[in-house]
């Protein structure tokens, strides 16, 4: 204990500067690990809280992406006798139409879905019911049946000041509905999902108002036993699957997984610089004692004591850092969250994040995260304390130079890091995540980070003489004092250049993304204006104009073509990916997409459309190994078909793949003639600007339509691109602080310690 | 404790800077038991690093070191670490006092890494710091002591676990007279009460006169 008081507690105590500055160091970068966990966290356990509290009891789900017929009920009526509990659901995306934002529709039948799912009426029943209104009759209850009739959370209807009576209106899957809050739910249950934005209707009502009659999204399932389950599947039609709730959760955690990966990767930078400068605050801990740790060796102190004291003041670093960085990390995720909520939403799935809960597990990694780290940090200095002889460390001078001999060590260690890495980076990546590269930028920063001393040599040296001639003698003492501490000096300059080094690296990585992202977008954007449902929603789903928009566009006389544009999620293989649709024909005579293969669009198209053929994006072809002249299996209404794929295309706009087809095969293969987004053709001469106005004014009042021009569209896509990176930048600008938090710490160390040289030269004026 | 010396060299290694540095050739001798020896020689000639070699902070390159009955020479590093610990107590030149320690800690540290209970380690320190007059001063740090202060906290330290033998490096290189006589008093006195062997290092005839007897040195050799 009194080794541990001589050499780590009372010179932690003594020394305020240097100890803020580590723990700090570590803080921060443990800070950031807890942020970023925390709110991957809530991103996604709002989805999957939602899609857990919408599943209710029910084991298995059958689903589907392109819808099943009612009469699928029929056939899983017998196995009703053998225990299978089944309810027919609708799940839908709808948008609020006053507050315009996103709310989701589950049709349930009302009667048997108790079976599934709790719905706590009691703030009716109990005659207290939110809103004040009063306790219903039975002819009340029979009200939620009408066609017309919503049950909504109570928290949705205070936030958007609804009560029982009032109306709500919806625009669903193009169908523009006006619905009347004739329920409210304590919050529970299904009423939980979704942050409370969504409204609960009966199948009947939701069928005949959103235009989905004879039709299901799921049929959730109580199923017994693998017995009942083999027969279900014998039932099931050729879309169709049979399928844990959790698995839509696995599919969205899967599709999220690189995208987190590579944030934890960027945190792990913060890390490896906070490991560095607690390899830094232990060695100059050493340094700076060395005398005494001498004279405590001399005395009887043994080299295991020693070791075991340093290595203390790493884990004692590491722990405090740790503390602090948890709770620090619980008040940054707030901010983390606010960007990466955006990029899931623009890129991946709408999911409202939920408030950020600071977790045992999340507070156990941060702690354990940091206190490791910091604990191997400071194993490498304690071990070579530990192993000096006292009489060495008794002489007077600091004797830390890097020996030549040491110096050629580290040289050939770092070109062999180099090599390992130039192999290890043609490694393919695993299950989609790039495992080698980051192991690759591992070994080229272990490489910079051992040539450091000899690069920090050279540099001095080439620096004397300009230094002197700038200076003079206090540029030649700067340049030397350098070398001289060698040790100190070469992990500050390490951590700093590591910090800066992904800072440029990712600087350039990102801005020639971003040029490329920008002729792409400058390419595929030709249209001059946009017609979209909803102003600012991105969400393919959410809002959606009814076929009938088009043929009524088409009349207007100063469009030359209308492109309406249809996406939807599908599950492929074990994957969700895009389908989407556009006029090919439009696409061929206006359009100008970028191609892969063939070089051009033209004659891919006309075959596509000729061929009932698809074009698949870049990252789909890569992603799934697919070329043109394969053909590519979806499920659609009429079972699983296989399309050919005729051109594969450039896309950005997400990494998931893209399969693209004419907008007639579309119809035919998923019954399904919405639209999302309407890209016009003007004719020449007219003004983008006048026709916007002209468009808004007649298609505004019946189809809720927003027009947008090419540049707005051409602004908001690299908008999303540059929030997409803020994270990234946010994140390596934390570890240059941490970084240049370690170069303060070096020099105060330096100042210090030649306390008196430079009391020397003061008196030499 | 008896100290034998037989055919010992000792060598410092080459550095970056410098070649390898032969420092004693060839020593032999004997101290016995309970002697107070003087190691005189000039700045430079060996003393120094015959005591290292003798209190086994370093070994010989060749030949063999016996202390009491003990080959020292060929001792792991962990007996070493032993030996040193319980029977050896060394006073330096320049004090080597932690400074993060207060005198009680600094003179109380034998004590603590043999193992010692805080009832026993109390009682010594203070007894200590009576024999070597600071009693007052044990909350001191050693940035607020003086010089000959100093010496004697570090004598304190290198008494408190009774070792059997004393080295003391240049005891007085740092002082005043007056308090370089009076550290020579305690440490003769401390001797003179104790079966302890001391040996110390110096060039002062002054401090010389204070042994049974001297062993001189020059240029890494006894000469007589």
């Amino acid at each position: 204990m009194s080794l541990l008081r001589a050499l780590v507690l009372r010179p932690m105590v003594r020394e305020k500067i240097r100890t803020t500055l580590t723990v700090l160091g570590i803080a921060v970068g443990v800070a950031v690990v807890v942020a970023i966990a925390l709110s991957n966290q809530s991103a996604l356990r709002a989805f999957r809280e939602s899609v857990d509290a919408v599943a209710g009891r029910a084991n298995y789900q059958i689903a589907s992406d392109v819808g099943i017929d009612e009469n699928l009920l029929i056939a899983l009526q017998p196995l009703w006798s053998r225990g299978l509990r089944f309810a027919p659901v609708i799940d839908i995306d709808g948008m609020v139409e006053a507050s315009q934002t996103p709310i989701r529709i589950l049709g349930v039948d009302l009667l048997s879905d108790i079976h599934f799912r709790d719905y706590r009426y009691a703030s009716i029943l109990s005659g207290t019911s939110a809103g004040g209104a009063p306790a219903p009759s039975p002819a009340r209850y029979l009200d939620l049946f009408r066609t017309d009739s919503i049950i909504v959370p109570a928290t949705f209807a205070a936030e958007h000041r609804l009560r029982l009576g009032s109306p709500l209106a919806l625009s669903v899957l193009g169908h523009q509905t006006t619905m009347i809050v004739r329920g409210i739910l304590e919050p529970r249950g299904p009423a939980t999902a979704f942050n409370g934005s969504i409204g609960i209707v009966d199948i009947a009502a939701a069928q005949r108002q959103f235009g989905m009659l004879g039709q299901l999204t799921r049929v959730d399932l109580i199923v017994p036993g693998e017995e009942v389950r083999s027969a279900i599947a014998r039932l099931l039609p050729p879309n169709a699957r049979l399928e844990r709730p959790s698995r839509r959760n696995e599919r969205v955690e899967k599709m999220l997984r690189a995208f987190r990966v590579n944030l934890f990767a960027l945190a792990g930078v913060a890390l490896l610089v906070g490991m560095f400068l607690v390899y830094n605050t232990v060695l100059i801990s050493i340094l700076r004692r060395r005398k005494d740790v001498g004279v405590l060796m001399t005395l009887g102190a043994s080299p295991g004591q020693i070791f075991a004291a340093f290595l203390a003041e790493g884990l004692l670093f590491g722990a405090a850092g740790s503390v602090i960085g948890i709770f620090l990390g619980d008040a940054l995720a707030f901010l983390i969250l606010r960007l990466i909520g955006r990029t899931i939403n623009a890129l991946y799935v709408t999911s409202e994040p939920q408030a950020i809960v600071l977790t045992p597990t999340i507070a156990l990694v941060g702690a354990a995260v940091g206190t490791l780290l910091s604990l191997i940090a400071a194993i490498q200095p304690s071990v070579e304390a530990a192993h000096v002889r006292p009489s060495i460390l008794i002489r007077t001078g600091l004797q830390q130079r890097v020996g030549r001999a040491r110096r050629s060590v580290l040289a050939i260690s770092a070109v062999l890091c180099f090599a390992a890495a130039a192999a290890v980076c043609r490694l393919p990546p695993v299950d989609g995540i790039s495992i080698a590269g980051y192991l690759a930028v591992l070994l080229v920063v272990a490489g910079f980070s051992l040539l450091s001393p000899l690069i920090v040599t050279v540099v001095s040296s080439a620096l004397r003489k300009p230094m002197r001639a700038a200076w003079g003698m206090v540029g030649q003492l700067a340049s030397a004092s350098i070398p001289a501490s060698l040790r100190r000096t070469s992990i500050a300059c390490a951590a700093l250049a590591l910090a800066t080094g992904m800072m440029v690296a990712v600087a350039l990585m990102v801005g020639s993304f971003r040029e490329t992202v920008r002729v792409w977008v400058d390419q595929t954007v030709s249209s001059d204006l946009w017609l979209r449902p909803a102003k600012g929603l991105s969400n393919a789903d959410i809002a959606l104009f009814p076929a009938s928009i088009v043929d009524d566009l088409r009349r207007v006389p100063f469009i030359a073509a209308v492109d309406p544009i249809r996406g939807r999620d599908v599950t492929y293989g074990d994957s969700i990916i895009a389908v989407g649709s556009g006029d090919f024909d439009v696409v061929g005579r206006y359009g100008n997409l970028p191609m892969v293969t063939p070089r051009s669009s033209q004659p891919a198209l006309q075959d596509a459309l000729r061929r009932k053929g698809v074009f698949v994006s870049e990252s789909f072809a890569l992603k799934f190994h697919k070329r043109v002249g394969d053909s590519v299996e979806l499920p659609t209404t009429r079972g699983v078909e296989r399309f050919p794929i005729t051109g594969v295309y450039r896309d950005y706009s997400n990494d998931r793949g893209v399969v693209v087809m004419d907008r007639g095969l579309f119809i035919r293969a998923f019954q399904d003639d919405k639209i999302n987004t309407v890209v016009l053709y003007l004719k020449k001469g007219v003004a983008p600007e006048e026709a916007r106005k002209k468009l808004e004014a007649a298609f505004g009042p019946k189809y809720h339509a927003f027009a947008v021009l090419n540049r707005e569209i051409r602004a908001e896509v690299m908008k999303i691109f540059d929030q997409t990176f803020v994270i990234t930048y946010a994140l390596l600008a934390v570890a240059v602080i941490v970084a240049v938090l370690g170069i303060v710490n070096t020099l105060a160390a330096l100042i210090l310690e030649r306390s008196r040289e430079l009391a020397l030269l003061r008196i030499a004026a | 404790m008896r100290v034998r010396l037989e055919h010992v060299t000792h060598i410092y290694p080459a550095t970056d800077e410098s070649p390898p540095v032969q420092v004693l050739t060839d020593v032999s001798l004997e101290i016995r038991s309970g002697d107070f020896v003087v190691v005189m020689g000039a700045s430079g000639s060996g003393k120094s690093t015959l005591l290292n070699l003798i209190g086994a902070v370093d070994r010989p390159t060749s030949g063999r070191l016996f202390l009491g009955d003990q080959e020292t020479s060929s001792l792991p590093e962990s007996a070493l670490t032993m030996l040193r610990r319980q029977s050896i107590g060394f006073i330096f030149q320049f004090f080597n006092l932690i400074p993060t320690l207060n005198v009680f800690e600094n003179v109380a540290f034998p004590l603590s890494l043999n193992g010692r209970g805080r009832g026993e380690i109390d009682g010594r320190v203070r007894e200590v710091l009576d024999r070597v007059g600071l009693p007052h001063r044990a909350t001191h740090f050693p940035g607020e002591l003086a010089g000959g202060e100093m010496q004697r906290v570090a004598i304190g330290r290198a008494i408190i676990h009774r070792p059997s033998l004393i080295l003391a490096d240049e005891p007085t290189g740092n002082l005043d007279s007056r308090n370089g006589e009076m550290v020579l008093d305690l440490i003769r006195s401390l001797h003179d009460e104790s079966a302890a062997t001391v040996v110390m290092a110096t060039h002062s005839d002054r401090a010389a006169s204070r042994g049974d007897y001297i062993i001189h040195i020059a240029d890494g050799q006894v000469t007589r």
